[in-house]
């Protein structure tokens, strides 16, 4: 797996556009000849993605909005995280 | 069932400065006017409609269309993803400039080789420093690039170069496109089939460098079906999730089904691409698994490999209602295995005699 640095600022890559699906409304990614459905907690995850916030306060806030643990969140935040980064639908910024 | 398209391929002029060996495009050229902007901004209303989400502009060269980037707009403005799938040439800074205002979103440029000399020579034409140069400013203007390369005998010896090349572009994505054998590809099957070392090579190499590039840049390749014991879900199932609208407005399930021969296609010029999609002859005649035929009907993988690609068994059957013969369980199988054998002898990675794509006249 990507290490994931929790102080650097996941953010869509470009080209990638999140919006909805306009036939289901449901939330997807889009990006060079993908689509990517979003399950809620994807969304909750991918929507905080916008460069403004670092992978630890991502973290801090879904453990606060689902009342669960820091530690269950990060592995979930951090495994989901990489395999964005893996197929390039996020950058990071320090 | 319900259908819906997800991905149209907008196929624009059959036009190209290039004239690779490999050419998806038919052999024999349609005849007919090519779309006009208005119409073309018609169909991309219409598809939009339909639940499709992407279009890829494509070709032939589809910068051979003054009106490229109004084209752009216009899919932009009817709600859908757009991206370029361009062999660069003719894409100078203030084309691409006026692209990226257009909204288009991404871009992907074919490359045929790292080594100048070999490209050029695949492409029949000076091209692969012009697309390096392309490649370049298309990175500085902030698209995503898309990096698509054909393998074949003659390039696929060099496919650690060729990732290389591509990482050196920064490329998000790399395409390792195997050939395949349809069209100009099948008239020169016999000079670009790669051996049966040369593939195992390959996908050592490939996943050795995937690894490598993990969260840098995504890889992908698939093995060929001449080299696989069950055949491609080609286009995840005839009119499943994908259409094409060829340069003169006919509607296909995939670009290569006009080459079935018996086969007719409706026009965008007189029907909706609504009534095309849902009500056509064409595109309900291999949906689902009722046209299937032994041994493909019984077979646990009907709903996985849709029994691969209609196109290639018209091609090597002559009749496009039979399995296709990549799977082992095709009675042509056979055919299509002594052929794979007789190209096994001549390891030389060399290029045989090859015949050119030529322009629509």
């Amino acid at each position: 797996m990507i290490a994931m640095d929790e102080q650097s600022h996941p953010v869509l890559a470009r080209g990638v556009r999140l919006r909805n699906d306009p036939i289901t409304g449901e939330p997807i990614l889009l990006f060079p000849e993908g689509v990517l459905p979003l399950e809620a907690t994807m969304h909750d995850i991918i929507s905080r993605c916008s460069g403004e916030s670092t992978v630890a306060s991502i973290i801090l806030a879904l453990a606060g909005e689902y009342e669960m643990d820091q530690d269950t969140v990060r592995q979930d935040v951090c495994e989901y995280l990489a395999e964005l980064r893996q197929r390039m639908l996020i950058a990071f910024s320090k | 069932m319900n259908y819906r398209p997800y991905l149209l391929l907008a196929e624009l002029t059959y036009r190209c400065p290039l004239h690779c060996p490999y050419c998806s495009n038919p052999v024999a050229y349609p005849g007919g006017r090519e779309l006009s902007t208005e119409e073309w901004r018609r169909v991309f209303g219409e598809a939009a409609q339909l639940g499709v989400l992407h279009v890829g502009f494509s070709g032939g060269e589809p910068l051979g269309r003054a009106d490229l980037a109004d084209l752009a707009a216009a899919a932009r403005a009817a709600g859908l993803y757009t991206n370029l799938i361009t062999s660069a040439v003719g894409l100078q800074r203030q084309r691409a400039a006026q692209l990226h205002q257009a909204g288009l979103d991404s871009i992907q440029i074919s490359f045929q080789s790292d080594q100048e000399s070999l490209a050029d020579q695949i492409a029949g034409t000076k091209a692969h420093a012009v697309k390096l140069q392309a490649a370049r400013m298309v990175r500085e203007l902030g698209f995503p690039l898309t990096v698509n390369v054909v393998l074949h005998r003659g390039n696929i010896g060099r496919l650690e170069q060729i990732i290389s090349l591509a990482e050196g572009l920064e490329a998000e994505r790399l395409e390792l496109a195997n050939a395949q054998y349809y069209g100009w590809a099948f008239a020169n099957r016999a000079a670009l089939l790669p051996t049966r070392s040369q593939i195992a090579q390959a996908i050592e190499v490939v996943g050795a460098q995937k690894k490598r590039l993990l969260g840098r840049m995504e890889i992908l390749f698939v093995t060929p079906d001449y080299y696989s014991e069950r055949p491609k879900p080609c286009m995840n199932g005839w009119a499943t999730r994908f259409l094409t609208v060829n340069p003169v407005g006919d509607v296909l399930p995939c670009p290569t089904a006009s080459a079935i021969k018996g086969m007719s296609f409706e026009n965008v010029r007189t029907r909706s691409l609504d009534w095309i999609w849902n009500r056509s002859e064409s595109f309900n005649r291999f949906r689902g698994t009722a046209w299937m035929p032994v041994p493909c009907s019984e077979c646990p993988m009907r709903e996985i490999d849709f029994g691969g690609c209609r196109c290639q068994a018209a091609l090597l059957t002559g009749d496009a209602n039979l399995t296709d013969p990549a799977c082992a369980l095709s009675p042509y199988r056979e055919k299509l295995t002594s052929f794979v054998e007789s190209m096994q002898e001549d390891d030389t990675a060399s290029l045989g005699r090859l015949s050119f794509r030529q322009n629509p006249k």
